[in-house]
């Protein structure tokens, strides 16, 4: 149990900064993603932490300590790779045990705890097997296992669901949850996937070109985004974002995106002056059809035309167009039947709608 | 199907030739050697045209092992397993330290690569000359210490007369049951942990043996009539030494491929699992290439087993601390003209070779027919 703190941290291989100086506090029992495209600069961060790789400037903290000069197995964190890392030549068993016997933990002792991980990794049947005898989700398991044993103070994980298949994935994220839950220890946990940032997460931080944009809890990064960056990384399908002119007349306030007015609610972006513009940012689960549509006052409705819907079973996924030139996707409750070429009633949750600077993408508050 | 047959009748005269010549330069002559080895074709008249060669069964194998004039054979067999064990010990011991200390990526890695494995490009002979004279009683290494203001070495690199670990031969029998005995013990100790019945079985068997052996050693026979005592000589310490030092860049070179084989992220993996750089060798890196360990071990014994021109080049062929079995083959069918004896020889240390290779090939054909 631990918390970890890291303050101006930077990285720099050769003459190419990877990582900026990156300030984070993660707090003890806390399961943190960080999410970002691939050669963001992740695994670096991770591997900073874990004291894989030296720090170049700023400093890690582990449990109040600076860790810079500490080697990695004095740091007691554990790390899961993404391709697992497990010793071909070793039984589960060994695998497990191995950094109990390298800490010279007593042949019963290490046993014991072996077991009981292995236990609650449902893996006691696979004890006396190589890796290569396993199938992928098995392998993953003996990976954690090996992470569990140890009571190391951090939990990291490096893409640790990459290489399985997509049922498999949703069913390891939730048994990470599950396993978080009873263990309760600090994690780090590196993905580009925003599905298991989202899901997995008590806070995600995003990270691009080696820079944090935003840390937040997944409600957070998705309702109130920083920048228009977060905006469409965060979020499946990603946010709409249009091109729009703020305007200002008498106590109406709209983001003209076209031809139409996108009324900018009390309070919201207080410093814009009549004339600027802006980019408008609109998720496509605040688009209504239907019923839902009866729910939302009226200057929020108006007509789409459908130019293609997928049906997901639950949910909809529809790409619409307003006023014959903006696009828009939309994400709808139910099996909404709606044949290309369609005009129907559409509504939009504009108090959910996030105003962007066009210059710095930044969000406009 | 039609196809598929042609695709086989096809492979099949494609290979035929290779086949056929393999069949009968190796094979044939294989089987032409062993049959020589039991004739006595030789002495006196081994070179007329239609030489007389009569079938004498194993008597030349039982001459050679126990007989008056196998007296030097005996010796040069014993020469070879010393020979091979130190080859083995020293080149995959000292390649694999070189390894390791390169794979922990000092400067200039390459340019120490590229020097350690050069040796390996000399020919045997010469190779042979330099060491010779690097080991001439007042040569180069014997001198070595006055560098330092010391006194000179006086050791006889080549042709010392001392030995060390003799034996009698007449006690083979019973030295060879006791390594039966220890083999047995050794391998039931390995799987002790993962199956303690069949662990118990080899310890029970490798006991009997070994306890039996002790308690009625006279019951085994007398390998010869009288005492004869063989051991390590020294003087093959020279040859030794060269050798090593011509094939551990070898083997470097596998362990060094091996290493980097492994992947970044093992080695980060048993970082974090607390091993040190040690740990990681020993527990991790060097089982991982038992693989290479075992191919090392195969070539370097064949080598050491076949080994003849350095020999030849560093204490010619007469000098009878140094003999090798290679050697000996040589002489005694080119020289002395007894062809029934050499081939009985060269026989003999084709069995040895197979006792090594034949083991790793059926392991290897299990293990892919498993896949
Ligand atoms: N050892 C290294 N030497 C040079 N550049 C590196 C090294 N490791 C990573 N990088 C670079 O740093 C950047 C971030 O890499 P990484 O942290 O692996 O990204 P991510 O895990 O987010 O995909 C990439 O542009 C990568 O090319
Ligand atoms: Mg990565």
């Amino acid at each position: 149990m631990a918390n970890v703190q890291l303050k101006g941290v930077g990285k720099r291989f050769g003459d190419v900064e990877v990582v900026h100086g990156v300030d984070l506090d993660i707090r003890d029992n806390e399961f943190i993603v960080l999410v970002g495209p691939s050669g963001c600069g992740k695994s670096t961060v991770l591997r900073m932490i874990a004291g894989l790789e030296a720090i170049t400037e700023g400093e890690v903290l582990i449990d109040g300590q600076v860790v810079n000069q500490v080697s990695p197995k004095d740091r007691n964190v554990a790390m899961v790779f993404q391709n697992y890392a497990l010793y071909p030549h070793m039984s589960v068993f060994d695998n497990m045990a191995f950094s109990l016997k390298m800490r010279g933990m007593g042949r019963d002792e290490a046993e014991e705890k072996v077991r009981e991980a292995a236990q609650i990794l449902e893996l006691t049947p696979y004890l006396g097997r190589k890796p290569s005898e396993l199938s992928g989700g098995q392998r993953q398991r003996v990976a954690m296992g090996r992470a569990i044993v140890r009571n190391a103070d951090v939990f990291l994980f490096d893409e640790p669901l990459s290489n399985l298949d997509a049922q498999l994935r949703t069913q390891m994220r939730m048994e990470l949850r599950k396993l978080h839950m009873r263990l309760a220890t600090t994690t780090i946990y590196v993905t580009h996937d925003q599905t298991e940032a989202m899901t997995l997460a008590d806070r995600i931080v995003i990270l691009k070109d080696g820079a944090i944009q935003q840390v937040g809890t997944p409600i957070e990064v998705f309702e109130d985004p920083d920048n228009a960056f977060v905006g469409r990384f965060i979020g499946n399908p990603p946010m709409n974002i249009l091109k729009g002119v703020y305007r200002e007349s008498g106590g109406n306030r709209c983001a003209m995106v076209g031809k139409s007015c996108f009324p900018v609610v009390e309070g919201k972006a207080a410093s814009l002056t009549d004339g600027a513009s802006v980019l408008v940012g609109i998720r496509p689960d605040a688009i209504k059809m239907g019923d839902a549509v009866d729910k939302l006052p009226k200057e929020w409705l108006c007509h789409g035309e459908v130019v293609l819907s997928e049906i997901l079973g639950g949910q909809s996924h529809l790409e619409i167009v307003v006023d014959g030139e903006t696009r828009l996707i939309a994400e709808v409750e139910g099996r909404v039947v709606a044949h290309p070429g369609e005009v129907v009633p559409i509504g939009f949750e504009f108090d959910r709608m996030v105003l962007f600077d066009p210059e710095s993408t930044n969000t406009i508050r | 199907m039609r196809e598929a047959s042609r695709d086989r009748i096809k492979a099949f005269l494609t290979l035929l030739p290779s086949m056929i010549l393999v069949g009968v330069f190796v094979y044939g002559f294989i089987g032409n050697t062993i049959w020589t080895s039991m004739t006595d074709w030789g002495g006196m008249g081994a070179l007329a045209l239609d030489p007389e060669k009569n079938f004498v069964g194993l008597a030349n194998y039982v001459e050679l092992f126990t007989g008056f004039l196998g007296s030097g054979f005996r010796q040069d067999l014993v020469n070879a397993v010393y020979y091979s064990l130190m080859l083995l010990g020293g080149a995959v011991g000292l390649g694999m330290f070189i390894a390791i200390l390169l794979d922990r990526k000092p400067r200039g890695e390459d340019l120490l690569r590229t020097i350690f494995l050069y040796p390996m490009s000399l020919s045997f002979i010469v190779s042979g000359t330099i060491w010779r004279w690097l080991l001439a009683p007042q040569g180069g290494v014997n001198v070595l210490p006055t560098y330092f203001g010391l006194e000179p070495l006086t050791f006889d690199w080549l042709s010392s007369r001392s030995a060390i670990l003799v034996f009698n031969w007449q006690d083979i029998l019973r030295i060879l049951l006791y390594g039966v005995s220890l083999v047995c013990i050794l391998a039931g100790v390995a799987v002790l942990r993962k199956n303690r019945r069949k662990a118990m079985r080899r310890l029970a068997s490798g006991v009997a043996v070994g306890l039996f052996v002790w308690l009625f050693g006279d019951v085994v026979p007398d390998a010869y009539m009288m005492r004869e005592e063989h051991g390590f000589n020294l003087a093959t310490l020279g040859i030794i030494m060269a050798t090593i030092w011509q094939y551990s860049g070898y083997t470097m070179a596998l362990y060094l491929a091996g290493f980097n084989g492994i992947s970044q992220d093992l080695r980060d993996a048993a970082m974090l699992d607390g091993a040190s750089a040690a740990g990681y060798y020993r527990h991790v890196a060097i089982p991982m290439l038992k693989p290479i360990t075992i191919s090392a071990v195969i070539i370097l014994s064949h080598i050491s087993l076949k080994m003849f021109d350095l020999i030849f080049a560093m204490t010619g062929p007469d000098n009878a601390e140094t003999g090798h079995p290679a050697l000996n083959m040589y002489l005694t069918t080119f020289r002395a003209n007894e062809f029934a004896t050499g081939a009985a020889i060269a026989i003999v240390l084709f069995l040895i070779a197979a006792t090594f290779i034949v083991p790793y090939l059926v392991s290897q054909y299990r293990e892919r027919g498993r896949r």
